[in-house]
């Protein structure tokens, strides 16, 4: 078996809200990996970490503690990187009962040393889209500059010449509408998705390994949506690239991955094949999976009464992270066998079936 | 002061009779933005106005929820502001409880303003951060009433049950609620005014799943308890088929269709709605990729010169007619034609 392109393990990301004198859990061991040419889908509520996961793969959390534990192996060039190398010399971590209570780290060192091992990977091995393309663009330069600096920067072209037509290829394939007038136009004269559009066009004209989509579609019209949704599925089926992509919008998931894993408060609840995960019909399925399904707005999912089935109770505050389950106080399948259980103890990632993992006391037999 | 009372009697009324009264009715409203190029450019020419909502007409039964779709930039917004003269109207008329309310002096408005109320699409923007969410609460409470404290706190209970909101998160700023609480305080302003009208615009959007399903089911509780009207303004199709009495979708400011919510998502006639409804990502993914045929329709964009209907350009319809003249004569421009059971199109090759 050939390994991932990437594998993640054990991360942890933490931050630290003065006001509260107390960790923010944002990242709290998520593990998972991505073989080449597969999508995998992050799907979960908003504050479950799934942007933070991103960001500590790119190395761009700035704020303190941020990333204190964990593995990010990278495939390059057929050897495999560490891009959390040397990450024990700059962290003392100490706590009790597998609860990270205090955090030393050099951050200084510490950024000095990711950007050492980021440099070359950043933009030329992994490429991201942005959550918001309207301000992740520069709104001083014309955005056909902007993807020529990515092309001058991440592949052997030198020329600016060349890289202009390049720029031009590749705005073409994202389908803008004549790219050579809009070359020159700034991201205020362009439309959400047309922003969109070129903020993809800047990540693949890298020609990363790895793409990182951050909720691409989110905030767009349905129209837009959907066309965005089939530019993805296009150049995945044209140039077979990896994509982890990142959405709480699980019809978008479902469309575009081939596995998907579901967070919920800064942890991975449930990773395995989109259509065991995803399919409703299941009923070896996560709690928390199981009512964000049943929560999308649509005819199957209504009650008798016209209601719609919401999972009751507010996402996770990642500082004050409950013993045992995250998802107890929301949860509707807690039975009085376990409960001692899901109320004290953290339940772990259980196989259930080939490639299917579930975190809940359910399916710990 | 209009207190539950009154209200649920109101509900009660309803039951009984079985033809609610109109509450909101709007008729050819337009509503014209001048767009000036530059000092001195502005000298020479006439200034460029963009039609953001250009004749739209129609009506908002009591306790009815009408939809109201469109991409953006559409106009959806600006039909709800400018209902609620929050933007002044161009021409047109809008007619809210038998009043009309298009030429009302602001002293006016203010004893109606109680009545007709907006929940707003931001409301990051829309709270006062430097309020705690009892002093927002009780500043809506006693603006339109005096009230004594005890009755005040008795009303701010009233509400926070209303809307399922804890107690313990009156002391709260807004920068540490959830965005459902948020939601929560923004519908509970609302209502705390004694408002009958409510123009709920984007009251979803920027809300997880599992949230927005808790806000729509709070939205029709109200309104089945309190006997409230919503003009629900959404880009999100899904829920406004499931909350909605009836749709009106919106193409470039004026009304394309409009019927009743099923028929719009299933049996629609306009080929924009077609369109609209069949990008819904989530059919698509049910669909297999090789029956779903490419569709390749142009860009919204507003200041594209048109003539005639204003959805030609991207029309599938118009194109495989052969692009007959009668879509892009200005002297011709589709209407809205009654096509039986309440449904309206303005299309002249209705599908």
């Amino acid at each position: 078996m050939t390994a991932p392109l990437l594998h993640v393990d054990n991360l942890h990301t933490y931050f630290y809200s003065s006001g509260k004198q107390a960790f923010i859990r944002s990242v709290d061991g998520v593990a998972f990996d991505i073989a080449e040419g597969e999508t995998l889908g992050l799907v979960g509520e908003s504050g479950s970490g799934k942007s933070i996961t991103a960001l500590s793969i790119m190395g761009l959390i700035s704020e303190g503690p941020g990333v204190i534990r964990g593995n990010i192996h990278f495939k390059t060039n057929g050897t495999i990187q560490n891009l959390l190398e040397h990450l024990d010399t700059y962290v003392t971590v100490s706590g009790q009962n597998n609860r990270i209570m205090q955090v030393n780290k050099d951050l200084v060192g510490w950024e000095k040393n990711v950007d050492k091992i980021m440099r070359d990977i950043r933009g030329k091995k992994i490429g991201m889209i942005f959550q918001n393309p309207k301000s992740s663009l520069n709104p001083f330069q014309p955005v056909g500059k902007q993807i020529m600096e990515s092309i001058l920067l991440h592949t052997s072209v030198t020329n600016p010449e060349e890289a202009r037509e390049r720029a031009l290829t590749w705005l073409d394939r994202v389908k803008i509408d004549s790219p050579r007038l809009r070359f020159d136009n700034y991201p205020y004269g362009l439309s959400g998705g047309m922003c969109q559009r070129a903020m993809i066009a800047m990540a693949l004209a890298g020609e990363p390994l790895l793409l990182i989509a951050d909720e691409p579609t989110t905030g767009l019209d349905a129209t837009i949506q959907s066309k965005i949704i089939d530019l993805l599925a296009e150049l995945k089926s044209e140039f077979g690239i990896t994509i982890l992509l990142i959405s709480h919008d699980i019809s978008i998931i479902s469309r575009l991955s081939e596995r998907v894993a579901v967070m919920y408060g800064g942890t991975i609840v449930e990773y395995g094949p989109s259509r065991d995960v995803l399919a409703r019909d299941r009923s070896a399925k996560h709690p928390y999976t199981q009512a964000l399904l049943a929560s999308i707005p649509n005819e199957e999912n209504l009650t008798e009464n016209g209601y719609l089935k919401a999972i009751e109770g507010d996402v996770l505050d990642t500082i004050n992270i409950p013993e045992g389950c995250r998802f107890q106080n929301r949860c509707s399948r807690c039975t009085d066998a376990i409960r001692e259980q899901c109320m004290h103890e953290e339940p772990p990632l259980h196989e259930i079936a080939k490639g299917h993992h579930i975190r809940c006391w359910l399916f710990e037999s | 002061m209009r207190l539950q009372k009154d209200i649920i009697f109101d509900a009660g009324y309803l039951r009984v009779n079985p033809m609610p009264k109109t509450i909101l009715e709007v008729i050819d409203l337009k509503k014209h933005f001048t767009h000036r190029k530059g000092i001195f450019s502005g000298l020479k020419e006439k200034h460029q106005s963009i039609p953001a909502v250009d004749g739209v007409s129609f009506y908002l039964k009591q306790n009815e929820t009408v939809g109201l779709v469109g991409e953006s930039g559409c106009g959806k917004t600006t039909i709800g502001r400018t209902i609620l003269r929050l933007t002044p109207p161009t021409s047109g008329k809008i007619i809210f409880d038998n009043k009309d309310i298009t030429h009302m002096s602001h002293n006016e408005l203010l004893h109606l303003r109680g009545e007709m109320q907006m929940i707003f699409q931001d409301l990051d923007a829309a709270l006062n951060p430097k309020m705690r969410v009892r002093d927002i609460l009780k500043e809506a409470i006693t603006v339109h009433h005096e009230l004594s404290d005890t009755e005040v706190s008795a009303r701010m209970q009233d509400l926070l049950d209303q809307v399922s909101l804890k107690k313990s998160k009156l002391a709260n700023f807004p920068h540490e609620l959830s965005g459902g609480e948020k939601r929560r305080v923004g519908i509970a302003r609302v209502l705390s005014v004694g408002a009958r009208l409510i123009i709920a615009d984007e009251p979803t959007s920027a809300l997880d799943v599992s949230i927005q399903a808790q806000v729509v089911n709070l939205l029709k509780d109200l309104q089945k308890h309190l006997g409230l009207s919503y003009l629900f303004i959404s880009h999100d199709l899904r829920v406004v088929e499931l909350i909605s009495h009836k749709v009106a979708v919106m193409y470039l400011g004026k009304i394309v269709e409009i019927g009743l919510a099923n028929r719009i998502a299933t049996k629609a006639r306009h080929p924009y709605t077609t369109i609209l409804w069949s990008s819904l990502v989530e059919k698509q993914s049910r669909e297999s990729d090789a029956s779903r045929q490419v569709k390749t329709w142009g860009v919204f964009d507003y200041e594209r010169p048109y003539s005639g209907c204003r959805f030609a350009p991207r029309c599938p319809v118009y194109a495989a007619n052969g692009r007959p003249d009668v879509c892009t004569n200005p002297e011709t421009e589709p209407v809205l034609r009654d096509t039986g059971d309440a449904h309206r199109v303005a299309c002249h090759f209705p599908l």
